[in-house]
């Protein structure tokens, strides 16, 4: 079934006209995903209004060129200059920088982009597999647990997007609240629209989200007039030969640390809210764990940088994974892909793999092939990186804002989007400076509307408000919602109050009986597992006297990837 | 100097009271006899988190410590001074585009822009005018004729 779909999706995708599109998707993700201050949302963002006269799977294709780019593109700033190009790079730079400072730059480069070839491919590779059975799963779910889940997906980003938890809540519930403006999807009533005419239709969601992304992002790229003024980067970052061969031969003796990495970066992926910023930090720190030289580390290591480019880009195919087969983006790189999809036409579902094949299929497939792209014209990103270096933040902030206003009229060939642009770009450059995360305002705008209408489904259903308790999968997410709230203060704490040591245990045994409730024998033997765990630590604790643990060096926090 | 915790509580009573004009608001929403649920019912839900939320905001805001605002800190324009006269641009782009259309006030506006952002040498402004053209143009030129998008053209500019 799976070897049908792909070879239907061959010949969808194995077409010239795609592959350049695809090139070309991935070089502009590479060279923006390489800019400080530029993240792959906004590549994505900007890449989009191109693709508006493309088919859909041309234009899809595209812009997972652009993602995977992107999330490759990091590294090359990082190893260069000591600067992350976006937030999921962070953890490359500790031992690709300092291993280009002794000398070694090409070895380094070549590491990070073989490791990232490499976990792309296991992530793309996983995503062809699990995501039908993810979407199986998700035949199970009825609306309380859609519900559920988007709560759980809104109160997981806003606990790991910013330091204030309920700052991250605020910018949720915002969320949801602008996406009630304008005509309601299940009764056709308008809402908010103060009497004007133009509200009553809503915001379109690309002009919303590139203004509270983009257009704030690069006012605050501007704010300083000094540093708006200098080149992008001033610390000089030279051309230089990528070692492939002395590369693949580090990678070879580093193959358990590349799966392992790559696994932490799909699962990482697929949970709601972690995107590649976590994934990179969480796979180094495990790598160093595991290592044998752990003492290296941050000294040019390369097993540092398999670790953290494995994992980004093999977080990546786990948020496809989400998105695809549930309709859930993870994050805001993802959520701006669900527009995408959403302006093709294309609508994620658990029902949308057995329902379209060979177009979901399709998008798997160019996940796959955007890899081995990325890894063609990386020699070329490496020079127009260097090119583009040369430029002020000011200038290209400059150019790209009419950009953005050119992109969001050709939507929907309306004012009003242009507008709504300048609107939202005035809002999220407040939150911003207030310190409000945008990512879980992001999300609310996205998942608003399917919050609401599986709520109106299940109260259609019955009016049974328990429902959202007993049923399996809704409690499972209404858990870890509740855990996810819970863990700024358990990872503000950990380390220094007791009540830490209990968060793992207690989470553990909580997951326990929702697994237990769905029936069939994996899940409750997994349900087993968990509460064995659960014990087993709370045991080992007590045997310890419950003594508090040194917390991990590197904190877990959602940045803008 | 409005300190940190200051702005804070401002915040929460702002949208304490954006909850208010919302919920005003919602009251206005029509009610339909053929619903399962009212039009209303999310957006009240919705506001009564927000509101919930807020009100922690405001209780936190108001038990947190006074941050001593420091005595080298500049003032808002100066800060702010790039943002603010970016906005202002914007708004004018986007008030005048009936007049001067896309490709005209996209140029002004990116020339303006690099202008008010960058050093205003004369070698410099001809860059920025040159960079201002070079970049809307060939936009333009690409959602034109590429792919066929009806960018607004304005009066003063005729094409179609």
């Amino acid at each position: 079934m799976i070897i049908e779909n792909v070879i239907g999706a061959f010949g969808e995708v194995i077409q010239i006209k795609i592959l350049l599109l695809m090139g070309l998707g991935v070089l502009s993700g590479l060279i923006a995903g390489a800019i400080p201050g530029f993240t792959i949302t906004m590549a994505v963002v900007l890449t989009l209004p191109f693709t508006f006269g493309l088919s859909t799977v041309e234009g899809l294709s595209t812009m997972i060129g652009v993602f995977v780019g992107g999330l490759s593109g990091g590294l090359m700033s990082g190893i260069l200059t000591g600067i992350p190009g976006t937030p999921s790079s962070v953890a490359t730079t500790f031992d690709g920088f300092p291993m280009a400072r002794k000398g070694r730059p090409g070895l380094a480069l070549g590491i990070g982009v073989w490791s990232s070839f490499f976990g792309g491919i296991i992530s793309a590779l996983l995503l062809m597999t699990l995501a039908p059975q993810l979407a199986q799963i998700g035949l199970e779910f009825g609306p309380w647990d859609y519900f559920s889940l988007v709560l759980f997906a809104l109160t997981i980003t806003a606990s790991l997007a910013g330091e204030n938890l309920t700052k991250g809540l605020i910018a949720g519930a915002l969320g949801l609240l602008v996406a009630t403006i304008g005509e309601d999807d299940i009764n056709g009533v308008a809402r908010f629209n103060f009497g004007t005419d133009a509200l009553k239709q809503g915001f379109a969601f690309l002009p919303v989200l590139v203004g509270l992304f983009a257009f704030s992002q690069l006012m605050s790229d501007v704010q300083d007039t000094a540093s708006a003024r200098k080149p992008l980067m001033e610390k000089g970052a030279k051309a230089v030969r990528v070692e492939h061969l002395a590369a693949l031969r580090a990678i070879a003796g580093n193959w358990i640390n590349l799966i392992r990495s790559s696994l932490i970066g799909v699962f990482t992926g697929i949970l709601p809210a972690a995107g590649g910023s976590i994934s990179n930090i969480l796979a180094y720190d495990q790598a160093k764990k595991a290592s044998r030289n752990p003492e290296q580390f941050g000294t040019g290591h390369p097993e540092g940088i398999v670790a953290s480019e494995s994992a980004n880009n093999a977080t990546a195919g786990g948020a496809l994974i989400t998105m695809m087969a549930l309709g859930i983006p993870g994050d805001i790189v993802t959520a701006v892909m669900l527009g995408a999809l959403l302006i093709h036409d294309v609508v994620p579902s658990p029902s949308f793999i057995g329902d379209q094949p060979v177009l979901a299929y399709s998008i798997f497939l160019a996940f796959f092939l955007a890899n081995f792209l990325m890894l063609g014209t990386q020699a070329v990103a490496l020079r127009a990186f260097l090119l583009v270096t040369r430029i002020p933040m000011y200038m290209l902030a400059g150019v790209i804002l009419a950009y953005c206003a050119i992109g969001v009229f050709s939507l929907h060939n309306v004012t009003f989007d242009i507008w709504t642009l300048f609107w939202f770009g005035l809002l999220g450059y407040i939150m911003r400076q207030l310190g409000f995360p945008l990512a879980p305002m992001i999300l609310g705008v996205v998942l608003g509307d399917i919050a609401e209408v599986n709520l109106s489904r299940a109260v259609a259903i019955s009016d049974d408000l328990t429902l959202f308790l007993s049923r399996p999968w809704s409690l499972f997410f209404l858990i870890i919602a509740v855990f996810s709230m819970i863990f700024p203060w358990y990872q503000k704490h950990r380390g220094n109050k007791t009540w830490t040591l209990a968060f793992l245990p207690a989470l553990c045994l909580s997951l326990a009986p929702p697994l237990f409730m769905m029936g069939g024998i994996p899940r409750p033997i997994l349900g087993g597992v968990l509460i064995a765990a659960g014990i087993w630590l709370l045991v080992k604790h007590h045997r310890g006297g419950w003594k508090l643990e040194l917390p991990e060096e590197h904190d877990v926090q959602l940045e803008e990837t | 100097m409005v300190s940190a915790i200051n702005r804070d509580t401002v915040i929460a009573v702002f949208l304490l009271l954006f909850c208010g004009v919302f919920y005003a608001a919602s009251l206005k929403i029509e009610e339909t006899s053929y619903a399962t649920i009212g039009a209303e019912v999310w957006p009240h839900l919705i506001l009564a988190v927000l509101f919930v939320l807020s009100s922690i905001y405001l209780f936190q805001s108001v038990r947190a410590t006074p941050i001593e605002a420091t005595k080298h800190e500049v003032n808002f324009f100066t800060r702010y001074r790039n943002a603010i006269l970016c906005y202002a641009l914007f708004l004018g782009f986007l008030l005048t585009l009936d007049t001067f259309g896309m490709l005209l006030g996209g140029v002004a506006f990116v020339f303006l822009a690099l202008s008010v952002l960058g050093e205003r040498t004369p070698k410099q402004l001809a860059i920025h005018a040159g960079v201002a053209v070079v970049s809307v143009g060939a936009m333009w030129a690409i959602f034109t004729f590429a792919l066929r998008v009806i960018l607004p053209e304005g009066t003063i500019l005729s094409i179609w």
